[in-house]
């Protein structure tokens, strides 16, 4: 089979894979991969999120099995530790770079750097001009999914709380702005303003605050239908502040995955409407296997999805356990 | 002139005492302080030995360079502890430093953002980092508030702002100063490590070169003899407050070329600032806070990190290295005051 052969029947498959809601595990395919001898430096900006954690995880469990040296740098979502890293790593000369999320604006003349030295670069969850290959999932989808599920679960009217504090991030900014074309089409489901402000740390108490004094502005009941974040961690605390609240009618919608998320949504009394789960543990995996392709002389395209199942409370007891038995797997629950 | 005089008396009656009545105590502090530097040289030379790269100029500098913003802050610190006495609960410290800076990088980086240029930015950070370090230096010595609880409280009003200005969010910035630092080199030496060398340089000069220094460490030391002998301990110790301010400032424009952006979270760096004047003192003989033994501690922080990562240990280590070392230190310190107070 030739090579672009193989890479649409992949693509299908993968295509056919997110169509049908199946998590599939990626990355699978016969080729032999190595990183025999090979010394690769994985930079996070931080691994207090599940997201983060599974991804870093899977990125170095990756290099490890296919015979590679991990260098594995994780900042503390600090910024300046990140960068202090990468500098000190570029001076080591792995054999190539895989970053994980941050401050693109922060990052960017760093990743320059990374590329003048010669050294291959990839991204996982970052968009950057600067790399190889960025292995993430279809945030264009994503976001599109979840916010026709919550126009859909509202009856196409109604008003909607959102968090807007991460648009700087490129996947944030994708998944909302979906939500905002989705909503072209569905003039009555309203966008509350100002918009609310999610923040790192303290997200969840944050977020909790936030739509408890929202809900008391507008007490009447069905004056908020639902509450959207671009990432599932404040949608813990919205999800807690809506049943503290009282206030049923309202569902939340979220991005990510989480453990305790996807249990909320399995809950059939939690208003946790819906999230679209992700596989971080996958993504961290796939970036390697394209890290090694590359090594290996192999052709790598710009940008790799790996599909994203949206969890919603129809197919929750169906969909959302394959997920917990991997986070499970990994040790977080 | 005086105050040489005054310091150098109380120093050599301290002397005179410590050998006739604790002399035992005083040569255990001494073991315990080259210890503590053995220590340091023991962890330098497994690296130069066993980290890989690590003597290399290239890296050497990149140490300077990761350490400059650091230094910069911790020779704020530093100073506030000499003038006001290196007591922890109740001498000088500066816990505003660090959101300070927060504060001036998102100034600078906001105001370049709207179009102004370096020159009215820059003196906008270093105006608005002085102030702050007046506001500090009016709590405690105006109103008399523990150091502690009013820089404490300044931090909070300097974050405040810090989150009002930029909505907790990422203020890009460029200008021919920013590019400057981020590019400019002399000698094969980095423009942010010169900043450092030079910082350095200058602050050492001034507290430990001139009249001026040895004033605030009369201050700091022994306030009622420094009053005595006709210092103005207030003016002093309100210069080390709005001095830390500067330092903040400076650092801020530090931080926004390093970052090509002033980014949320630069309260962070205030445990490393903590741990970098704490540190410094074990390379005084009398365990007081100099600038070069801050410069050595920062060095030796920056070091730390590096080697770790060149010898591909956890980065988790680094923290928890730092921190043990925090706690030889001040246990050290206590112990060599203990010495002193038991007299």
């Amino acid at each position: 089979m030739t090579r672009t052969m193989k890479g649409m029947v992949k693509a299908l498959a993968l295509g056919l894979a997110a169509a049908c809601g199946v998590a599939v595990v990626s990355g699978a395919t016969a080729e032999e991969l190595s990183l025999k001898g090979k010394r690769i430096g994985v930079s996070a900006i931080g691994t207090d999120h599940y997201w983060d954690l599974m991804a870093f995880r899977g990125i170095q469990d990756r290099v490890k099995e296919l015979g590679g040296e991990v260098i594995a740098l994780d900042a503390g979502r600090k910024d300046q530790q990140q960068i202090a890293q990468l500098q000190t790593l570029i001076a080591q000369k792995p054999d190539a770079i895989i970053e994980q999320l941050g401050n693109l604006e922060v990052l960017n003349p760093w990743l320059q750097k990374i590329r003048d030295a010669g050294i291959p670069l990839f991204t996982v969850d970052t968009a950057t001009p600067h790399a190889i290959n960025n292995t993430t999932s279809n945030n264009y989808n994503i976001g599109a999914e979840i916010a026709l599920q919550m126009v859909a679960d509202m009856g196409g009217k109604g008003n909607v709380l959102v968090f807007n504090g991460f648009y700087s991030v490129p996947v944030c900014k994708i998944r909302y702005d979906q939500l905002k074309y989705v909503l072209t089409s569905f003039p009555d489901v309203k966008i509350v303003e100002p918009e609310l402000r999610d923040v790192i740390p303290n997200t969840v108490q944050s977020a909790y605050s936030n739509v408890t004094d929202m809900l008391t502005k507008s007490p009447e009941k069905g004056s908020i239908g639902a509450v959207w974040a671009c990432w599932d961690v404040p949608q813990i605390g919205a999800t807690q502040a809506v049943e503290a609240a009282g206030r049923n009618e309202v569902k939340t919608y979220g991005i990510d995955g989480s453990p305790e998320v996807i249990k909320m949504v399995m809950d059939p009394k939690s208003s946790a409407g819906a999230v679209a789960a992700q596989q971080p543990y996958e993504i961290g995996k796939t970036s390697v296997d394209n890290t090694a392709r590359y090594l290996a002389g192999q052709k790598v395209a710009p940008f790799t999805f790996v599909p994203a199942v949206l969890i919603n409370k129809v197919n929750a007891a169906e969909k959302g356990k394959p997920f917990l038995d991997a986070a499970e797997k990994g040790g977080v629950k | 002139m005086s105050a040489t005089i005054l310091h150098a008396e109380a120093g050599a009656s301290d002397e005179a005492r410590a050998t006739g009545k604790s002399a035992g105590r005083r040569f255990a502090t001494l073991v315990v302080r080259l210890g503590a530097i053995a220590a340091f040289a023991a962890i330098m030379a497994y690296f130069v030995v066993f980290a890989p790269g690590f003597t290399s100029t290239f890296n050497l500098i990149n140490v300077v360079e990761q350490s400059a913003i650091l230094g910069v802050l911790a020779y704020g610190m530093t100073s506030v502890i000499i003038g006001g006495g290196s007591d922890v609960t109740e001498g000088g410290i500066d816990l505003s430093i660090a959101a300070n800076m927060g504060l001036c990088a998102a100034v600078y980086a906001t105001l370049l953002s709207m179009g102004y240029g370096d020159f009215l930015s820059v003196l906008a950070a270093i105006t608005v980092g002085m102030a702050v370090g007046a506001l500090n230096a009016l709590a405690v010595v105006g109103l008399g508030i523990l150091p502690l609880l009013a820089t404490l409280a300044v931090l909070n009003v300097a974050a405040g702002m810090e989150l009002t200005l930029t909505q907790n969010t990422v203020v890009g910035a460029s200008s021919p100063l920013l590019a400057f630092l981020v590019s400019g080199s002399f000698l094969g030496i980095s423009a942010l490590a010169w900043a450092l060398i030079v910082f350095s340089a200058t602050i050492i000069a001034i507290i430990h070169g001139t009249a001026f220094g040895l004033r605030l460490y009369a201050v700091g030391g022994h306030p009622e003899a420094a009053r005595a002998a006709g210092l103005s301990v207030p003016f002093y110790v309100s210069f080390t407050y709005v001095l830390s301010g500067f330092c903040a400032a400076v650092a801020s424009i530090l931080t926004v070329s390093r970052l090509s952006a002033s980014t949320p979270g630069s309260g962070e760096l205030l445990l490393s600032v903590l741990a970098a004047a704490l540190l410094g003192t074990v390379f005084s003989r009398r365990f007081v806070p100099t600038m070069g033994g801050t410069l050595l501690s920062v060095l030796f922080i920056g070091l730390l990190a590096n080697g770790f990562q060149l010898l591909n240990v956890s980065s988790y280590w680094v923290n928890g290295v730092q921190g043990a070392l925090i706690l030889l230190v001040v246990a050290i310190t206590s112990f060599a005051r203990g010495s002193e107070s038991s007299r």
